[in-house]
């Protein structure tokens, strides 16, 4: 693969082409899905091989991409990406200014501690299998399924500046559902939650607690069932660490994504109220709101040696002290915005044109433990298990709604609410953050699932957060 | 003999195994701009082939990618080793049986018809009038091509081919930020009209002229875009599924034949109009026919195919709601407008996701063009909004339908960028319920 790329590289050494890269993915995906206790669907898609060819011609990105690498494939790709990059110069006004960056060489390969494809199938379904027949519907509960999707993606990467990389890893998604219904009346329980995928193989099921936590979420579908809704207008909120990355994924994430600023992503995943003269002095959160983006923690799904359009990896503070400081960039935004790129462009596959994207995008510890959080609130809400979640298109306007809310009175959790569901605007809301707690709290909650892009791509990364208290929240939205 | 065929012949020499297979053939050719300018053109092709193969109630499925005769041996080899040691799924009963064949229709490949260059001559010309009021036009404009054939065991052989265009076009205020949307899309190009898209833009762009306020919660009168009615429409047909039916979670769940909306509510999911990008096949390869829905009010039927027929008793059809057609009412827009004497009028919708999908309780924003209606003309343009509402709610205040439809393209999001259409007409809706501003446009 190597030759072939550097081949293929080669072939674009033309006169006109002031920057082109290639890469290559060979992946493998393995499905397994059961359904109220039986096998519905075991899958996979092995050896899955991609290609993407980038070229700047005349200030206009050209680009190509095929599963097919036959030699004639690859010389119709060349030709394609430089023909798209010429014709798209004829409708341009301002054409892409792109510094140059030095060389970097890269290798990295993890392995799991269980790799899942070398575990056999009837194994994997035997477990998966059990925890299915421990949530098989019965009483209230109507509905339940298990299952688990694992990858591994071989990369290679090289481009016109010399730079080269390959890498490998394993990202597994295990998660587990159980519905009841009474009446017109439905609840869900997940575990662990929304974002459950991580960095590994099999393992993953054993350090999430699969077996631990059936009978949990039996029982609370179903005493959801009978559960009252919040009565108040506004509450102070501790949100769980599960849920609270996807808060900070939707209103903190995708706000940064730098090419929102210049209406990149307006036809789809829409724009972001930040503007370039806030950085550095735009009070984003409260003096506790520490963020950055941490693409060099091997920890997390966005982990890499080197971007795809071959930055090294780094680590950024975003957000410092609650000063919003700086952006997820790709090196022709990070140009536009005087700003050095922080190596976030990615594509899913190598057939998809390289976007900014979230990598391990963290919130920092701030001190304490959940129980001490919870002890320290005298009346207030845990929210956890994410069911709904809304933003505007400016990453403004939010709306979540979590699977359950636990009622928190002097210090304790005395009973459970349904749909607890909260509303805010970004700034006021980080603003309002008076705790997060500490590093023994601080774990991965990661994806695979993050859409953006067009034609649509999803990614696979990791959000580093521990649980954290929010004031006064608006909570006053019935459905 | 091509690589469906092969797989086929290898599968055939085990008679213990139904299966059902296919392989696609796709390819796209993207154009996205920005800033009235290319941001990227993108070509993309693959050649997949996908697998189900089924031993009595137990099955396993595999897809390769540019598959040839040693990987499919490879694939057939672990399939067959592992199938006998996974556990049944005791609902599964038979593949699909249905034989019919859809009536040949002409297609032309639009990636061939509508160049590139033909496409920056059109964007070129729709960025110069909205020019003229200092708008920048952002979008997309797309061409896909798809064939696809599917075998099973049962004896269905079916081939057909999609040629979707998507053309989505938002200008942007180079100051205010404030946008409005046109879209285009369809399989047969001869329904753009250069001119009439950019005329309805530009129609739009000058609503863009008055002051912008914020509107504070609660419950308007509003005239819903053909865009927004026909997005609540679809989300509300993922309670008319039987998969949804089978998991408790559909709205519609002992409703068949009962009154759910006013009686000039009717959806359809009709696979046979021109203007649209249509349907031979449902997912498992069953004819693909009209299918009433929602008759004057009154749930009809379920989208149901195969497996979930034999698991819930409901009638096979094979539909999946991919050509819904909303029908119009008696009145023109400027009537529904006249019958606005405070309100909004909402052009698309944003990030709509359910609470609760059995009561159809959702959230979301409005988007690319809010703006105040007072009697009954547009006066000010609106910062966009959030409602929570209930898609049943939403319906049952419909309180006039618009006396034509458009076509309204959707994209989808991931990977292989499908594209469908929806008909439907604008719609005045009573009692809308907006919970709170973004105070941003």
């Amino acid at each position: 693969m190597e030759q072939l790329i550097k081949q293929t590289l080669s072939k674009l050494a033309l006169p006109e082409v002031t920057f082109a890269d290639v890469r290559i993915t060979r992946t493998d995906n393995e499905g397994i899905y059961f359904q109220n206790g039986f096998l519905r669907g075991y899958g996979s898609s092995m050896d899955a091989l991609a290609i993407g060819i980038r070229v700047l011609i005349n200030g206009c990105w050209g680009f190509a991409g095929s599963h097919d690498l036959s030699a004639a494939s690859l010389e119709r790709l060349v030709k394609t990406a430089v023909e798209n990059a010429r014709q798209g110069g004829n409708f341009t006004k301002t054409k892409v200014e792109f510094p140059a960056l030095p060389a970097t060489q890269a290798t990295y390969h993890h392995q799991p501690e269980a790799d899942p494809f070398a575990l056999p199938k009837e194994e994997k379904t035997a477990y998966l299998q059990k925890l299915a027949q421990a949530l098989k519907p019965a009483g209230k509960i109507v509905h339940s399924m298990v299952s688990a999707q694992f990858m591994r993606q071989e990369k290679y990467y090289a481009n016109s500046e010399g730079t080269f990389s390959h890498t490998s890893y394993y990202n597994t998604l295990p998660v587990m559902e159980v519905i009841a219904a009474e009446g017109s009346q439905i609840q869900s329980r997940t575990w662990p939650g929304h974002m459950s995928a991580g960095r590994g193989g099999f393992e993953l099921f054993k350090k999430q607690k699969f077996d631990e936590n059936t009978d949990r979420i039996l029982k609370e579908a179903t005493d959801l069932l009978s559960a009252p809704t919040i009565a108040e207008e506004r509450a102070d909120i501790i949100i769980g660490s599960g849920h609270l990355a996807l808060q900070l994924h939707e209103s903190v994430g995708h706000a940064t994504e730098a090419d929102r600023i210049f209406g990149m992503e307006i036809s789809y995943a829409g724009k972001t109220f930040i503007k370039p003269a806030m950085i550095g002095t735009f009070q984003y959160g409260s003096p506790l709101v520490n963020i950055f983006s941490d693409s060099t923690d091997p920890a997390g799904l966005g982990f890499h040696p080197v971007d795809d359009e071959g930055v090294p990896g780094k680590k950024v503070d975003i957000i410092k002290d609650g000063i919003l400081v700086n952006q997820q960039t790709s090196r022709q935004i990070a140009h536009l915005l005087g700003l050095k790129p922080s190596s976030n462009m990615k594509a899913s596959y190598a057939d998809d044109f390289p976007l900014v994207r979230m990598t391990n995008f963290c919130l920092a510890p701030g001190s304490g433990t959940l129980d001490e959080l919870i002890k320290d609130t005298g009346k207030g809400y845990l929210f956890d298990f994410t069911k709904t979640w809304s933003i505007d298109d400016n990453r403004n306007n939010f709306q979540f709604t979590t699977e359950i809310g636990y009622k928190i009175e002097d210090g304790k959790i005395t009973g459970i609410v349904k749909e607890p569901t909260y509303f805010g605007i970004t700034k006021d809301f980080w603003n309002a953050c008076d705790r997060v707690c500490g590093p023994e709290e601080w774990g991965y909650h990661s994806t695979f699932h993050c859409g953006k892009g067009e034609p649509g791509q999803i990614m696979q990364l990791s959000h580093g957060v521990s649980p954290a208290r929010f004031k006064n929240i608006n909570v006053s939205v019935k459905i | 003999m091509d690589n469906l065929l092969y797989l086929k012949s290898v599968l055939d020499a085990h008679p213990e195994l139904q299966y059902e297979i296919s392989e696609r053939a796709w390819s796209t050719d993207f154009l996205r701009f920005y800033h009235s300018q290319t941001n990227y053109n993108i070509s993309k092709d693959n050649l997949s082939l996908s697998a189900v193969v089924y031993k009595g109630k137990k099955s396993f499925n595999f897809n390769l990618d540019n598959a040839t005769p040693e990987k499919i041996d490879a694939a057939v080899r672990d399939a067959l080793a592992v199938i006998d040691k996974l556990p049944e799924d005791p609902d599964f009963v038979d593949l699909e049986n249905d034989l019919t064949l859809a009536a040949p229709r002409p297609l032309k490949n639009n990636i061939k018809a509508i160049p590139l260059a033909l496409k920056t001559r059109i964007l070129a010309n729709v960025s110069a009038a909205a020019m003229m009021y200092d708008f920048d036009i952002f979008g997309t404009f797309v061409c896909n091509y798809q064939k696809y054939r599917l075998i099973n065991s049962n004896g269905l052989d079916k081939s057909s081919a999609t040629s979707p265009i998507y053309l989505e076009v938002k200008a942007v205020h180079n100051k205010s930020q404030i946008t409005v949307l046109e879209t285009f899309g369809g399989e047969d190009f001869d329904y753009f009209d250069d001119q009439d898209f950019t005329e309805r833009l530009v129609q739009k762009i000058k609503y863009c002229a008055n002051p912008v306020i914020d509107a504070e919660p609660g419950h308007y009168d509003v005239i819903l875009a053909p865009r927004c009615l026909a997005e609540y429409t679809s989300y509300l047909t993922y309670g008319m599924s039987a998969r949804a039916l089978d998991q408790h979670s559909s709205f519609f769940e002992g409703k068949v034949g009962q009154k759910v909306f006013p009686e000039h509510i009717t959806i359809v999911d009709d696979p046979s109009d021109p203007e649209m990008i249509r349907a031979d096949y449902g997912s498992d390869g069953h004819i693909y026919r009209f299918l009433p829905l929602i008759e004057q009010g009154v749930f009809r039927n379920f989208l149901c195919n195969n497996y979930f027929s034999h698991k819930t008793g409901q009638p096979k059809n094979g539909n999946t709601a991919s050509c819904l057609k909303i029908a119009p009412g008696a009145k023109t827009l400027d009537e529904l407008f006249a019958g606005v004497k405070k309100g909004l009028y909402i052009s698309s919708l944003h990030y709509m996701n359910f609470i609760n999908p059995r009561e159809t309780s959702l959230t979301g924003l409005t988007r690319d063009g809010t703006f105040l209606i007072e009697d009954g003309k547009i006066t000010k343009v609106v910062n966009s909004l959030r409602f929570t509402e209930r898609i049943d709610r939403i319906l049952n205040n419909v309180a006039e339908l618009e006396n034509r439809c458009y076509t309204i393209p959707y994209s989808g999001n991931y990977e292989s960028f499908d594209v469908e259409t929806v008909k439907a007409p604008h719609a005045l809706v009573r009692d809308f319920n907006v919970t709170s501003s973004t105070h941003t446009i």
